[in-house]
């Protein structure tokens, strides 16, 4: 039981990296190979807020909004020029990817840190104690995908995000600014990585390789949950987060591990269009 | 598929009276540097053949590296074998893998490809790490093994000489590399490139697109598993980091750098990656950034790579 909500909370906040990634992906054809980074560097930061200001709930909104800001700036300086080309897109972003972790490591330093979350009372539930803030960061994480959701299919920029997505000439001709759309998708999926990364940071080890570590994983929620199937990533990751959890119950953590990455490699291959999509692509 | 260019083959001269030539000139240490970029030079070139020609964004290239760095490790500290046993069996351990690994992931095409390979490189990078299987790995660093003797036939060289692993390494990468060549100029290497144009119409057309398709992907498997075991040769090393998606991830920069689709252009991007990369750390503590901001330059500036610079007529 401990297991499965560990899994549901890591799974909740990796659905965060993964939805970002996904909609610059689905968006933009660029594989963000940075993301992970992007998380990183979330995490990072929060964590000097918590050491510093001891205030988590100010990191909590500066710090996703400042990353956002900084995705902005990438999309608008470095990938304007090359959207939609996938694999040179690969090697624009792990040049990205040098500059984050290398600026990381030289300020923060390349040792593993830990710290303290800001709630620290636990709750019984089934006969468990639990820690509070992990229910909090999986309630924020899932408030967030429920905005994310909002956003999309209320607002107007949201629709426009996702008219550009599906056929970008026809949105272009009906006025839609595709560049500013671009501009602010690749915002909001650094926003969301940083998110996942400031959520994370009393619950995991920060240092400057956390990114990599998670980049494989959001990758195959995306894939897993059907390529531009935004729901379907989140509900894949957190499916990987609780296979990977629930399994972890009886048996090492790198064979839970890769328990789950075997069960994603048999949905891939049964269903290679994802799991939660209708048509086949 | 490409034209011959007239002319085209001085360079070519050039480069192999460079390299037959470097030990007369060069210190033992920059020797031992070229060989090294031959092995990652050639390690890019196998990921061009799938990437570049047949269109497969794979990132578990660095299995097959792997593999082949590991089989020769294994041959030579439990067989004592000799250095073409040893290598004979690295690469035939990366062929094994490259068709395994092909055979479930040629089943899916474009980005789910992409996927897949990045979920068999983890998995089998998780595998090794963990401790059941120390027996074969010997722990994350290997298993040290004793200098490899090059038997010729009419003479028994020791690579403990520098000049000695220096050819045995560049003679060998040369001759994979000119396999290579001769492989995307055979009807295979046309068919893949047929196939990555348009599938359905390949199809029509009669070829066999999976069979193609796993056939290019092993291939190049057993070219990644070359360069594995020549680089563990050179060094007498081999350490986990070798199965890493990272290093896959390597090859697609290295590739890009230089131009995808070339053959040539992996090695260029290749050596021009390591020497600024070395370069640039003799100045900068935090040379990464600055490397970083070069690469995105790079990407920006030179859509096809140093062959575009070139004028090389590459594919993509």
């Amino acid at each position: 039981m401990l297991h499965a909500l560990n899994g549901l909370v890591w799974g909740l906040i990796t659905a965060l990296i993964a939805l970002g990634l996904s909609i610059i992906f689905g968006l933009l054809d660029i594989i963000n190979v940075a993301h992970g980074e992007l998380f990183m560097l979330g995490a990072v930061l929060a964590w000097y807020f918590l050491r510093y200001t001891d205030n988590f709930w100010l990191a909590l909104v500066v710090v996703p909004v400042a990353l956002a800001l900084l995705g902005v700036i990438i999309e608008r300086v470095v990938l304007r020029t090359i959207e939609e080309h996938a694999v040179r897109s690969i090697v624009a972003t792990f040049g990205l990817g040098l500059i984050l972790q290398e600026s990381v490591r030289a300020t923060f330093g390349a040792t593993p840190q830990r710290i303290m979350p800001p709630i620290e009372r636990t709750v019984t539930i089934f006969g468990f104690h639990y820690s509070v803030y992990r229910l909090f960061a999986a309630g924020v994480a899932l408030a967030a995908i429920l905005a994310l959701f909002l956003y999309l299919h209320r607002t107007k920029f949201g629709t426009w995000m996702r008219a550009v997505r599906q056929d970008r000439e026809m949105a272009v001709a009906m006025g839609i600014p595709a560049h500013l759309v671009f501009m602010a998708t690749f915002g909001l999926g650094a926003g969301l990585a940083a998110l996942g990364g400031v959520v994370a940071t009393p619950i995991t080890t920060v240092e400057f390789r956390i990114g990599l570590a998670v980049l494989p994983t959001t990758f195959i929620a995306v894939v897993i949950g059907g390529l531009g199937n935004l729901p379907g990533t989140a509900v894949a990751a957190v499916l990987l987060g609780e296979v990977e959890g629930i399994a972890s119950a009886f048996v090492t953590p790198t064979t839970a591990r890769v328990f789950s990455l075997l069960f994603m490699s048999a949905v891939l291959l049964i269903r290679p269009e994802g799991l939660f999509s209708r048509r086949a692509r | 598929m490409r034209p011959r260019v007239p002319g085209a083959r001085w360079p070519w001269l050039v480069v192999l009276a460079g390299l037959a030539l470097a030990p007369a000139v060069l210190p033992a240490y920059h020797l031992i540097f070229v060989a090294e970029l031959a092995c990652w030079g050639l390690f890019a070139v196998a990921f061009d053949l799938v990437f570049g020609y047949a269109g497969m964004l794979s990132f578990c290239q660095a299995l097959f590296f792997g593999a082949g760095a590991y089989g020769v490790a294994y041959a030579i500290y439990f067989w004592n074998a000799g250095v073409w046993i040893a290598i004979a069996l690295g690469v035939a351990a990366a062929l094994a893998l490259a068709v395994a690994v092909g055979f479930v992931a040629i089943r899916v095409s474009g980005h789910h490809f992409l996927i897949t390979t990045i979920i068999v490189s983890v998995l089998v990078y998780l595998v090794l790490e963990s401790g059941q299987w120390r027996w074969l790995t010997g722990g994350y660093s290997g298993r040290p093994f004793p200098t490899p003797v090059v038997d010729l036939g009419v003479a028994r060289l020791s690579m403990q000489s520098e000049v000695v692993a220096y050819y045995f390494v560049v003679a060998l990468a040369l001759a994979t590399f000119a396999g290579c060549v001769r492989l995307v100029r055979s009807p295979l290497g046309r068919a893949v490139a047929c196939i990555r144009e348009n599938e359905l119409r390949a199809r029509v057309v009669g070829f066999h697109v999976e069979r193609a398709r796993l056939a290019i992907f092993a291939a190049a498997g057993a070219v990644a598993g070359v360069s594995g075991a020549l680089y563990s040769l050179l060094f007498r090393y081999t350490n986990l980091s070798f199965f890493e998606w990272t290093l896959s991830g390597k090859a697609v920069v290295w590739t890009v750098v230089g131009g995808a689709g070339t053959l040539v252009g992996p090695v260029l991007g290749t050596a021009l990656y390591i020497v600024t990369a070395e370069v640039l750390s003799g100045y900068f503590r935090s040379f990464p950034i600055v490397f970083g901001i070069l690469l995105i330059v790079m990407v920006i500036a030179a859509p096809r790579g140093v062959m575009g610079w070139l004028g090389g007529r590459g594919i993509r």
